[in-house]
């Protein structure tokens, strides 16, 4: 139930979806991979919305060269787990969602166990090897993928719903090459908040998803562009057990 | 006969937003982009490799239609298409 004190809090935003839409948020845990450029505006932005329960995992402590874009990490926080200094803040900012926050490398062997039974599963990892495993959990529990990456003023993102859009392997089949990238604190500001969004908008079910669309900002240029984009029947990662299955059957 | 060959982000700073190209008759998709990039030596090596191959991960869209980069060189293009060249990103 909303409490009357919640119903002020979030008032402006339950005139969009009504106390029903807030009271899904609040019953919902949404697991956050990545504290960083990514993860921190999109933490901020399902906590003041009133998430009921956050899991955020990271690996890494934080260091000088972060802060220009990882907004939820301060000055003081240099040489602190990320999980642990954003729990911190995301607390001070609404201490109605928990937060759950982990110091953890997401691999093959402990991603099922860290994403447990969460309502969708935001992509704020800076690596594609890392993107393709909790892409495959995502699949297999059939929990939504928002994903989201960035480089300098660019960034992208789109909604991955396993069995009905592409997976993220549909369509990045090969993984970009990973390198020092510049970046401007202001890109995973835009791009983090666009996933915040679709989060949202799922979890209210309002509004049209960004499922089977590639949303690409072009930060230089000022100018936002989309791709259509589709599954691949040939998935090795979505396709493979369906496609033999059927070819069997055929026989 | 005319394309539409349009850049994104990275291809965007080195190649400029898009530009029109003429073609001939069995010109692939690989062919065209070739022509398009290669007098700007840095765009040509953000997008082939030293092969002369895409590089594996670019994405190449025909009229808003995946073509994977294996099968550039033998997808044909047509008077008015637009083609976009897209590197994904991969930072966080």
């Amino acid at each position: 139930m909303i409490s009357r004190r919640e119903l002020e809090r979030y008032q402006r935003q339950i005139l969009l979806f009504l106390e029903e839409g807030q009271e899904r948020l609040k019953q919902s845990e949404i697991f956050i991979a990545g504290a960083g450029g990514l993860g921190c505006p999109v933490a901020i932005y399902l906590a003041v919305a009133g998430i009921g329960k956050i899991t955020i995992v990271d690996r890494d402590i934080v260091e000088q060269s972060n802060l220009n874009r990882q907004i939820l990490h301060y000055d003081r926080d240099i040489g602190r787990e990320k999980s642990s200094s954003i729990a911190e803040k995301l607390t001070e900012i609404n201490p109605d969602t928990e937060v759950n926050a982990i110091t953890a490398a997401i691999g093959e062997k402990n991603v099922s166990k860290l994403v447990g039974n969460a309502d969708g599963i935001v992509d704020a990892l800076d690596n594609f090897p890392a993107r393709y495993i909790l892409n495959r959990a995502a699949l297999e529990k059939k929990i939504p993928l928002f994903h989201g990456a960035i480089q300098g003023f660019f960034g992208q993102a789109t909604t991955i719903i396993p069995d009905k859009t592409p997976c993220l392997a549909c369509i990045f089949p090969k993984a970009p090459p990973e390198e020092v990238s510049p970046v401007v604190g202001t890109t995973p500001g835009v791009i983090g908040a666009i996933q915040a969004t679709e989060v949202i908008k799922y979890l209210v079910k309002d509004g049209d998803l960004l499922a089977n669309r590639l949303f690409i900002w072009d930060g230089k240029a000022s100018r936002a562009e989309e791709m259509a984009v589709e599954r691949n029947p040939a998935c090795p990662v979505c396709s493979t057990s369906k496609n033999t299955t059927m070819h069997k059957r055929v026989r | 006969m005319t394309v539409r060959i349009r850049f994104f982000a990275r291809f965007r700073e080195l190649l400029g937003a898009e530009s029109m190209a003429g073609f001939k008759d069995g010109t692939n998709i690989a062919d065209l982009v070739r022509s398009v990039t290669e007098k700007n030596r840095e765009g040509y090596n953000a997008i082939f490799d030293e092969s002369g191959n895409f590089r594996e991960f670019v994405i190449l869209m025909q009229n808003g239609k995946r073509v994977d980069v294996s099968d550039a060189g033998r997808t044909g293009i047509s008077d008015g298409d637009e083609i976009a060249v897209f590197p994904p990103v991969a930072g966080g």
